[in-house]
């Protein structure tokens, strides 16, 4: 019987390709743009991850997400550096600051300031020169996008590429000269930036005067020592905000849920992507059932049961199923390798698979369900009519 | 009929190439290790702070008592100087030319002085004479009270010449003094740390931002600790403390408490730079520790923990064992 189920699926080839393209098409959609979405909305904390080394970040408890500094006194580090628990406490400078390049543009850049001793939060991948060569006056490491775009010099040729800043290069921030002593690879973060890596002394005199300029505190914690104790006790002790990296995270993240349309229009995107596939896909599906009708009509005329029948249905809407998502992942797969070098945001983990896996059974599951009912209610006499 | 395969390869292939970028794009970040260790607290519960190093006698901000020109620079950085060493000369010429003339007035005055004798023992053999004739006929009283009188007139300009004289040498002595003034000596015995004049420059007497020249004692050291005032409550004197060095967290001190001083100061921001950025106060408390154990220079920052009770939990049941904390603190 799934011989013929087969047969019957594959007999005509434009209905059966048709099939499988919108079942294709809708897996794509579904999986492509909620990874353009997870990609652009983990840039929104990659940050945090970048620095990974801390436990907990301390902050100043009106901040709303990563980028929204509201600077410390500098004594509120060494308060935090005393409570118990705290394994060592570093501070950390983050600001926008504008930098004057070779050729007098201006480019406003994301400067993050390490503790000068231990240059703990460093980037994750130096490309070129060491964290270390920070201790060399005036020193800064740029991230390579930034380096290669914003920060270039502009080609002799014009229209051309930027010539990429290169190591020894000098900009000036706030009228102060910066040496680059290396280049370093980091993830990008959601304003894409050009990002600024140095001391936080030497940050702090690059920042524009301020009373406060600490942005974070960085706090590794004890071995054995639980974290959310922890968090409760500096919170408690400073009066300041305290997270772990991933409630961090979740701050982040969960502020440009609330606060930009960036999950409307993505939703939207994935709703369509789901009712197109789901009509084109049902619709033809349903269409095929209905020109095998006849052929339905014969084997139940032949004694075929009613349980056998819907078998043969599922056989076939979990084959085409199956194709189309295949089809449709890795094209999406195709597509976030192409541009994995691109400015574009992709990502694609484990749960991004089951979810698209798990629309397209829906819509199989709802295109078989039509045609199921169909062929139970069919009556074996109409191979005899007309 | 080749669709028949080819869809359902593709598809597995498809499927495939899906799971291998989500198991491939998903590698957690590199964590870019600490350049170096930092330091961190022997202590269950205690303060951190931020140390200066600082000469025992703290540095000593050398001062001029005379505005003048520097003539010679008499020490250099790192020299060890006796209290009354000279440390520097200033400009002289004046004074020794001020000098000179109250020397020649103390020799006028004294020349004045043998005059003044001379007309006195005159006056007074001439008047000895008048009183040594028996026959009060043979000269007149006018005569008798006027060679008197020149003698008692003499008398009192000698006595006169002789002030003189000391008032010149008073002269002598305030040029010599001003000269002694131009010569700045180290006022105790101690390291030169810094020299920031230069012979042909100015010295300006008064507080200066920049001293001219740094002394201290470097023989024993302080470190400076500043104590948030928030956190001053939970100080406690006899308790232990740790100095670690910044940059590598192998060497460090054992602390032991020289002086707390008890006016709470506002910070200033250890960065060097004198302009301060928080408008926050902080104890200073002030430990001696074995300068063998550290490669330190005076002036160098250092992370120091010093031992405390754990702040108590508001409302919580910890707020107990505070007494307990504290009475086992205290006899140390």
């Amino acid at each position: 019987m799934n011989h013929i189920a087969l047969k019957m699926l594959m007999g005509d080839k434009g209905k059966y390709m048709g099939i499988v393209m919108g079942l294709t098409f809708a897996s794509l959609i579904m999986t492509q743009q909620p990874a353009i979405f997870i990609g652009l909305m983990s840039r929104s904390y990659s940050f945090i991850t970048d620095v990974g080394l801390s436990d907990i970040w301390v902050m100043d408890p009106k901040v709303q997400f990563v980028d929204d500094i509201k600077p410390l006194q500098d004594t509120e580090l060494y308060r935090v550096r005393g409570i118990s628990g705290v394994e060592w406490a570093m501070p950390m400078y983050k600001g926008l600051l504008k930098a004057r390049l070779f050729d007098g543009r201006f480019q406003t850049c994301n400067v993050v300031g390490l503790d000068d001793a231990t240059l703990i939060g460093g980037p994750p991948v130096m490309l070129e020169g060491k964290i270390d060569d920070l201790r060399r006056s005036d020193g800064v490491i740029v991230d390579i996008d930034g380096a290669r775009d914003k920060l270039g010099k502009p080609s002799s040729a014009p229209g051309g590429k930027p010539i990429p800043l290169k190591v020894g290069d000098s900009l000036e921030l706030n009228d102060r000269r910066a040496i680059v002593v290396g280049i370093a690879k980091i993830t990008r973060t959601f304003q894409s930036q050009p990002v600024i890596y140095t001391t936080y002394s030497r940050a702090t005199s690059y920042a524009p005067r301020e009373r406060k300029l600490l942005s974070f505190v960085l706090v590794k914690a004890k071995k054995g020592q639980d974290l959310n104790e922890l968090t409760r006790r500096i919170s408690e002790t400073t009066g300041l905000a305290a997270y772990t990296q991933a409630e961090f995270m979740t701050l982040t993240y969960e502020y440009f849920m609330d606060n930009t349309g960036i999950p409307i229009n993505f939703g939207i995107s994935v709703l369509l992507g789901f009712i197109v596939g789901a009509a084109i896909a049902g619709q033809t599906f349903y269409s095929f059932t209905l020109e095998n009708l006849r052929q339905f009509g014969v084997l139940k005329a032949m004694g075929t049961g009613n349980w056998t029948l819907l078998r043969m249905i599922l056989l076939q809407a979990v084959l085409v199923g199956s194709i189309g998502y295949g089809l449709g992942v890795g094209l999406t797969a195709i597509f976030g390798f192409a541009m994995r070098n691109t400015i574009l945001a992709f990502k694609f983990p484990w749960q991004l698979l089951m979810f698209s896996g798990a629309g397209v059974s829906l819509i199989c599951v709802f295109a078989a369900l039509i045609s199921i009912f169909k062929v139970i209610r069919l009556e074996p006499a109409i191979v005899f009519k007309g | 009929m080749q669709i028949k395969y080819i869809l359902p390869f593709l598809a597995v292939a498809g499927f495939l190439f899906a799971a291998y970028t989500v198991i491939s794009s998903n590698q957690p970040v590199p964590v870019a290790k600490a350049v170096a260790e930092p330091a961190s607290a022997p202590f269950k519960a205690f303060i951190a702070g931020a140390g200066i190093v600082e000469a025992q006698s703290q540095n000593i901000a050398i001062g001029t008592p005379l505005p003048e020109i520097i003539k010679t620079v008499a020490v250099k950085v790192g020299d060890q100087v006796k209290a009354g060493t000279p440390l520097f000369y200033l400009d002289d010429r004046d004074t020794l030319a001020t000098l000179a003339i109250k020397q020649a007035d103390l020799g006028k005055a004294r020349a004045d002085v043998s005059i003044a004798k001379a007309t006195f023992n005159d006056a007074k053999s001439l008047s000895q004479l008048a009183e040594a004739v028996t026959d009060r006929r043979a000269i007149s009283a006018e005569e008798l009270l006027r060679r008197r009188n020149a003698m008692l007139i003499a008398k009192a300009r000698l006595e006169s010449a002789l002030a003189l004289i000391q008032q010149a040498e008073a002269g002598v002595a305030d040029a010599e003094t001003t000269l002694n003034r131009l010569i700045v000596r180290a006022p105790v015995a101690g390291e030169v740390l810094q020299v920031n004049i230069r012979p042909g420059e100015f010295a300006q007497a008064g507080f200066l931002n920049t001293p001219l020249l740094v002394l201290g004692n470097l023989e024993l050291l302080h470190v400076r600790v500043d104590i948030d005032e928030n956190d001053a409550w939970r100080f406690n004197k006899n308790s232990k403390a740790v100095a670690f060095l910044r940059g590598n967290r192998r060497f460090k001190a054992d602390l032991t408490l020289a002086y707390v001083e008890p006016y709470v100061v506002p910070k200033k921001s250890l960065t060097g730079d004198s302009s301060e950025r928080v408008d926050t106060r902080v104890l200073q408390a002030l430990y001696r520790f074995d300068r063998d154990q550290l490669p330190v220079y005076v002036g160098q920052q250092m992370d120091v923990f010093i031992e405390a009770q754990d702040a108590p939990n508001i409302g919580d049941s910890e707020h107990q064992q505070m007494p307990e904390v504290h009475l086992h603190d205290a006899p140390r």
